[in-house]
């Protein structure tokens, strides 16, 4: 092993290499050095604790001899001796997160990926994307996430507000272009699923058929493990399904992503409610080892306002959006008031409407700015025709004969309160009125309905009333039970309950396997280094993020039909183009200091290189004043500044985006490459030659001084 | 303070809310995004996801956070 390389990565590297070669032949073999590899990543990324090295040295000791060949001996010794020769290295990685050589530095994922709760290689799968390789996006998706398709209808994009590409103009539509590789990828049917490992023996159950709990399937079912899921309810998706409206996530979706893990065997029991159809002892008795809990957040909080219990015609908006979304079209009233101010009770304004409610107000405590809910969900909202009503606070409910006929309301104003920075909304006196309503539905937040845990002794609770878990592993206080989702996070997103769901995934394989469990959250991994695809700066900066083209309003007012109908293929292509590349170019900003502080020239406008305070980038800059010299190329470190000579010219670009293209210059008597004429110039200048280059006879340093050789021999006197 | 989508923000001291875990230690100091807000009341004692700077998205308490003057 040669000192150059750190001994962990090149222990890494040769497992992999071994893997790879198909030199094992025993599946038990296989899966030991997988498991090896999981844990020196650990070691890697600064991940590990104290029992890794021993759970390493273990596993390596039961590697099996091979039946034909000296592989499996041989990568134990390898491993033992790898860690015996270095031990000191691997100690002092997990100790200390640090790696004398650098070879193990954390990989710097782009800010979209370390953005995603998931850790989707984000600028690996747009770029592909972007080549029209839309099955290869959807697998890279599907190495962090199963359900591409519905992230790309209904993900909240951390991404997108990660972008960097949103310091310069606006962040890359990130979101949509995922939904169009997995429609594409489906359509042509090119989704696949990847190969499974061979059968563990084990079973794990999943209680709850969200995206959590889906998510945590998937990736147990590839990892070898006989699941099955129980859900409640009689379909899967969990309040993907019964909660976001069909109309801006169709059915279709859920169902083929749903599908894909039935290929895989989970087997889903539904119908099924755990702690009253089934029990941990029942699971337990039919020999499941480990156990998932992804129950979501299904209790819908009470107003509290008086006379709440009295009408029939007040309901949860996640009620009535389960009962829609199970079939029932019911118009809940003629004038709705909806109270809250997130995505919620826009969801269900909006559905109000759809049913055919006439009058359909949300009535929200504070101001525009202050609501929860997403920008275009409410601007969507209004242009269908829901009012809002702002610094309205409800105070209770009228009504006739058991009958609800108005919402009563006080105005509001807001006001800093005494020793804190938060403008609280405070009634204003005798401002009361009455808005008329035939049905009131809350939308002010849910809760994790517990009363199906009662049975598990010793589980923790937090005071949000969530499920304690170590936030690391997912495992909860009782061992080998384990929970992701909103029913640990309060209601969340559908990412983070997929991001939790594939980390519970691997913890449980921990588990099971034994194997010592994490102590940081994990890195996201980089997928791959898709090539870049050159493109003029010019195009680089006009380009714009194009906009979602929407159904009709008349069709958004009366169905569920889907209300955003996706980028054409050419947008999708074109928008990928945008895209900064940032798992190349780390930012570091090298290339504009050498470029301005060394060279003197400042040819590079890059302010988007500072998180904090951007200032202008314009690519077609660099064109009017770069010299080509290559200093910004040679002292970059990952190779995203690159300068080369091609076809006449010579050219730079930042990850494909090029900065200047200048015609080169050859020498009139051998054909050797001068450079281009304002690179002369420049040296010119510096080394105080006289002349520009651009004169009638131009010559390489060579031939000028083969030629005053001849001429000093020539007139030499004999 | 109510935090808003999209809102800049700074991780200026640890919380002693049950929600902050060791490892977040390292984040006070880190400057990010809120990218999703509490999303029905405004509730000040609610978890916020926050994307922090190359240190990934967390929920964290509010208690912790205060906005980046832009
Ligand atoms: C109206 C609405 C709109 C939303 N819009 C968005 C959006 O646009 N983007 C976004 O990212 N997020 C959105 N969310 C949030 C998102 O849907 C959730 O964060 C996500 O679904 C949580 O996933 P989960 O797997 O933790 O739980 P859930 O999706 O809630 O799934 C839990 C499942 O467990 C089942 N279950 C519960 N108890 C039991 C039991 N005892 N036995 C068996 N099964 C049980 C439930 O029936 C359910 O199917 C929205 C939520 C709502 C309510
Ligand atoms: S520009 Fe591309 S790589 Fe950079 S953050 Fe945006 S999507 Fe990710």
């Amino acid at each position: 092993m040669p000192d150059s390389i750190c001994p962990v990565t090149a222990l890494i590297r040769q497992l992999e290499e071994t893997l790879h070669a198909g030199r094992m032949a025993n599946p038990w073999n296989r899966r030991i050095i997988e498991e090896i590899l999981d844990l020196l990543k650990d070691v890697a990324w600064g991940r590990a604790g104290a029992d890794h090295l021993p759970a390493i040295k273990e596993l390596a000791g039961s590697l099996r001899d091979e039946p034909l060949s000296t592989a499996g001996v041989e990568t134990r010794r390898q491993v033992l001796a790898a860690l015996a020769e270095h031990d000191e290295v691997f100690r002092s990685h997990v100790a200390t997160h640090n790696c004398a050589t650098r070879d193990c530095v954390k990989l710097a994922p782009a800010p979209c990926q370390m953005a995603c709760p998931a850790g989707i290689d984000v600028p690996t799968y747009v770029s592909l994307i972007g080549l029209g390789r839309d099955a290869e996006a959807i697998e890279v998706i599907r190495r962090d996430n199963p359900f591409p398709w519905v992230c790309g209808l209904v993900c909240t994009r951390p991404c997108e507000f990660m972008c960097v590409r949103g310091r310069i103009d606006t962040p890359v539509s990130i979101k949509f272009l995922k939904a169009f590789a997995a429609e594409r990828a489906l359509s042509e049917r090119r989704y696949k699923n990847p190969p499974q490992e061979p059968d563990k023996g084990q079973k794990v159950c999943v209680i709850g058929a969200g995206p959590g709990g889906l998510s945590a399937a998937y990736y147990l079912a590839l990892k070898g493990y006989a699941v099955r899921v129980i859900e409640a309810l009689p379909v899967s998706g969990g309040m993907i399904m019964v909660g976001i409206p069909r109309y801006r996530l169709p059915r279709e979706v859920i169902d083929r992503e749903v599908a894909m893990l039935q290929e895989l065997g989970v087997e889903f029991r539904f119908n099924t409610r755990f702690g009253s159809d089934v029990t941990l002892a029942d699971l337990k008795a039919e020999g499941f080892a480990a156990f998932f809990f992804a129950i979501g957040c299904h209790s819908a909080y009470k107003m509290g306002m008086p006379g709440e219990g009295d009408f029939p015609q007040v309901l949860d908006a996640i009620d009535i959006l389960k009962r829609v979304a199970l079939g029932d079209r019911t118009v809940p009233g003629k004038k709705a008031v909806i109270i809250g101010g997130g995505n919620v009770a826009i969801d269900a304004a909006r559905t109000c409407l759809r049913l055919g409610s006439e009058e359909v107000t949300i009535a929200y405590r504070r101001t525009r700015s202050e609501m929860p809910a997403d920008e275009e969900e409410v601007e969507q909202a209004e242009e269908e025709g829901v009012r809002l009503a702002f610094l309205t606070i409800p105070t209770g409910l009228t009504g006739v004969a058991g009958r609800l006929t108005g919402l009563q309301c006080l105005r509001a104003e807001l006001v800093r309160k005494e020793g804190s920075s938060r403008m609280s909304p405070v009634p204003i006196a005798d401002s009361d009125f009455v808005m008329a309503a035939d049905v009131v539905i809350g939308a002010i937040g849910q809760r994790v309905d517990n009363s199906c845990m009662t049975g598990l002794q010793g589980l923790e609770w937090t005071r949000r009333s969530t499920i304690q878990v170590n936030m690391v592993t997912m495992e909860t206080s009782i061992p080998g039970i384990f929970a992701a989702g909103d029913a640990v996070t309060g209601p969340a997103t559908v990412i983070e309950a997929i991001g939790g769901g594939k980390r519970a995934a691997d913890s449980i394989d921990r588990h099971l396997c034994g194997i010592p469990q994490p102590k940081m959250p994990p890195v996201p991994v980089r997928r791959g280094r898709v090539e870049y695809f050159e493109i003029p700066a010019s195009t680089k900066m006009v380009l714009k993020r194009p906009e979602m083209p929407l159904l009709n309003i008349d069709r958004r007012r009366t169905t569920y039909q889907q209300v955003e109908l996706g980028y054409s293929e050419n947008d999708v292509r074109e928008e990928a183009r945008r895209c900064l590349r940032c798992d190349i170019c780390l930012r570091c900003g090298k290339c504009v200091e050498v470029c301005r502080d060394k060279m003197g020239v400042n040819a590079l406008q890059l302010g988007y290189f500072d998180f904090d305070h951007p200032v202008k980038t314009d690519f077609r800059i660099t064109a009017e004043r770069c010299i080509t010299c290559g200093a910004c190329a040679a002292n970059c470190p990952t190779g995203a500044m690159q300068i080369e000579d091609r076809e006449g010219e010579r050219i730079l670009s930042l990850c494909g985006t090029i900065l200047n293209r200048q015609k080169l210059l050859f020498c009139d008597k051998c054909g050797a490459t001068l450079g281009p004429a304002r690179y002369l110039d420049f040296i010119r200048k510096k080394t105080g030659a006289v002349g520009p280059v651009s004169t009638d006879r131009r010559i390489c340093d060579a031939c000028a001084r083969k030629e005053s050789a001849k001429v000093n021999v020539d007139i030499m006197p004999v | 303070m109510v935090f808003r989508r999209g809102q800049r923000v700074e991780v200026f001291r640890k919380s002693s809310d049950e929600g902050w875990e060791s490892y977040m230690d390292e984040y006070v100091g880190a400057h990010g995004i809120i990218t999703d807000p509490d999303t029905s009341i405004n509730d000040p004692d609610q978890l916020v996801e926050v994307s922090l700077e190359g240190k990934g998205t967390h929920r964290l308490p509010q208690d912790c956070l205060r906005p980046l003057v832009e």
